[in-house]
């Protein structure tokens, strides 16, 4: 009987044990939105894969058009057959599932909002939640006596040589100098100044490996 | 007779249990799926990307490069080649695709200097924070514009109006001021070159000594 007590005791303990571990199994919150892409993939990706359309791609039945803007910005104007998903509402589970049919009908999601840098992070998000069917429609939206001007615009384009601008100024000034019969020695020393980050770069390293 | 009986059905019992631990440990093979998605959640990158704190205006930023201070990084995302061409006095480059790159983690993941991201436009800027961002990174912050507007507000800011507002002449002048002091010579100005021209020189010695405390250990 002694021993038959024992092993009852046993196993009253070990059900109880695996009840906790069921319990802290089923209550184990599982995040609602999670990450198809971590972090690195997403940037490869960024730099191999081609994520802009033009405008002139819009007619394309394959593409459903997704207005990021406020619900009053797209009633005031919007391009045509295009759905209305406000950047915060992202998230919410009815757009959510709109997104997932759309992948699921192997449609393309074109996002476009008030200019490029605009839908550029909303797009980014949707990207890394594993929405790989998504592009960003490169157009600047503006409005002329109250209609819709769409432009089609470029991204990141570096609109002025800056290095250039300052060397003409010095040019300028150096020239009009020559004139005033004036030597100036310090011209170049403007441009090489750029040059001398690079030893504190070497030196922010060490710190970094410092212990003891 | 009794004991053999009630020995099966316990005996029974622990096979169960046993066969239940397994499957509770299989279970567990299945939780890191969830590892898979490092860093903050969805919802939460959603309302940083709402948020506009992330940017600095040119003029701000000019002002801190000016008067020295020493609690900042620059960061220009573009490619080597523009960045050789001109970039920000004292930026680092780190070109997007290289952003998670080892070697750099040190400059980004650390919570002493604010970090500023810039590249032409706040496009390639933009998406470098959110990376950062989502991998809970402290103190980072874009230029709003990037070197263009850069280059139209503080390189070569426009006269304004004869009719306009005292303010708008007064921030002309600074901006002004500004672009001297990054290598603008104006047909106006002939003595005061050579002065801004020593001043990059200086930065450099303030931040060899910001280095010195951070290398303690022990």
């Amino acid at each position: 009987m002694k021993e038959l007590e024992k092993t009852k005791r046993i196993s009253i303990a070990s059900t109880l044990f695996i009840l906790v571990v069921l319990i802290g199994l089923l209550t184990y919150k599982r995040p609602k939105n999670t990450y198809a892409l971590n972090t690195k993939s997403t940037l490869e990706n960024l730099s191999n894969n081609n994520y802009f359309a033009s405008l002139n791609e819009v007619s394309n039945k394959d593409y459903v058009l997704v207005d990021i803007r406020s619900a009053y910005e797209f009633e005031k104007g919007h391009l045509e057959n295009a759905i209305n998903i406000h950047t915060p509402d992202f998230l919410n589970e009815d757009n959510l599932s709109i997104f997932k049919e759309i992948k699921e009908t192997n449609k393309t999601v074109i996002l476009y909002g008030k200019n490029p840098e605009e839908v550029n992070l909303p797009f980014l998000l949707l990207y890394q939640l594993g929405y790989d069917n998504m592009k960003l429609l490169t157009v600047k939206l503006d409005y002329y006596q109250n209609k819709l001007i769409t432009k089609n615009c470029d991204v990141e384009i570096s609109k002025a040589d800056v290095a250039a601008f300052i060397n003409e100024s010095v040019k300028k000034q150096a020239d009009a100098m020559k004139k005033a019969n004036i030597k100036i020695t310090t011209k170049p020393k403007t441009t090489t100044t750029p040059k001398k980050v690079i030893p504190i770069r070497k030196k922010k390293k060490m710190p970094t490996e410092g212990g003891c | 007779m009794v004991k053999k009986r009630i020995a099966k059905i316990l005996s029974f019992r622990y096979v169960m249990m046993a066969a239940i631990l397994v499957v509770l440990a299989g279970g567990l093979v299945l939780l890191p799926k969830y590892e898979k998605s490092e860093g903050i959640p969805a919802e939460q990158l959603l309302s940083n990307i709402i948020s506009l704190e992330r940017y600095v205006s040119t003029d701000q930023i000019s002002e801190k490069i000016i008067s020295q201070d020493p609690s900042f990084i620059l960061i220009d995302v573009r490619n080597e080649k523009s960045y050789n061409t001109y970039t920000l006095p004292n930026a680092i480059n780190i070109p997007l695709k290289n952003l998670l790159d080892e070697k750099f983690e040190a400059y980004l993941n650390q919570d002493q200097f604010d970090i500023l991201f810039f590249s032409d436009d706040n496009f390639y800027a933009d998406q470098a924070w959110a990376i950062c961002n989502r991998l809970e990174y402290k103190n980072l912050h874009v230029l709003k514009g990037g070197i263009n507007k850069w280059f139209t507000t503080i390189i070569n800011p426009q006269k304004p109006l004869e009719n306009s507002a005292a303010k708008e002449f007064e921030l002309y002048t600074t901006r002004k001021a500004a672009s001297m002091f990054y290598g603008v010579v104006y047909p106006d100005q002939a003595k005061i070159k050579s002065v801004a021209k020593k001043t990059p020189r200086k930065i450099i010695t303030v931040k060899k000594k910001k280095k010195m405390p951070t290398e303690g250990g022990c």
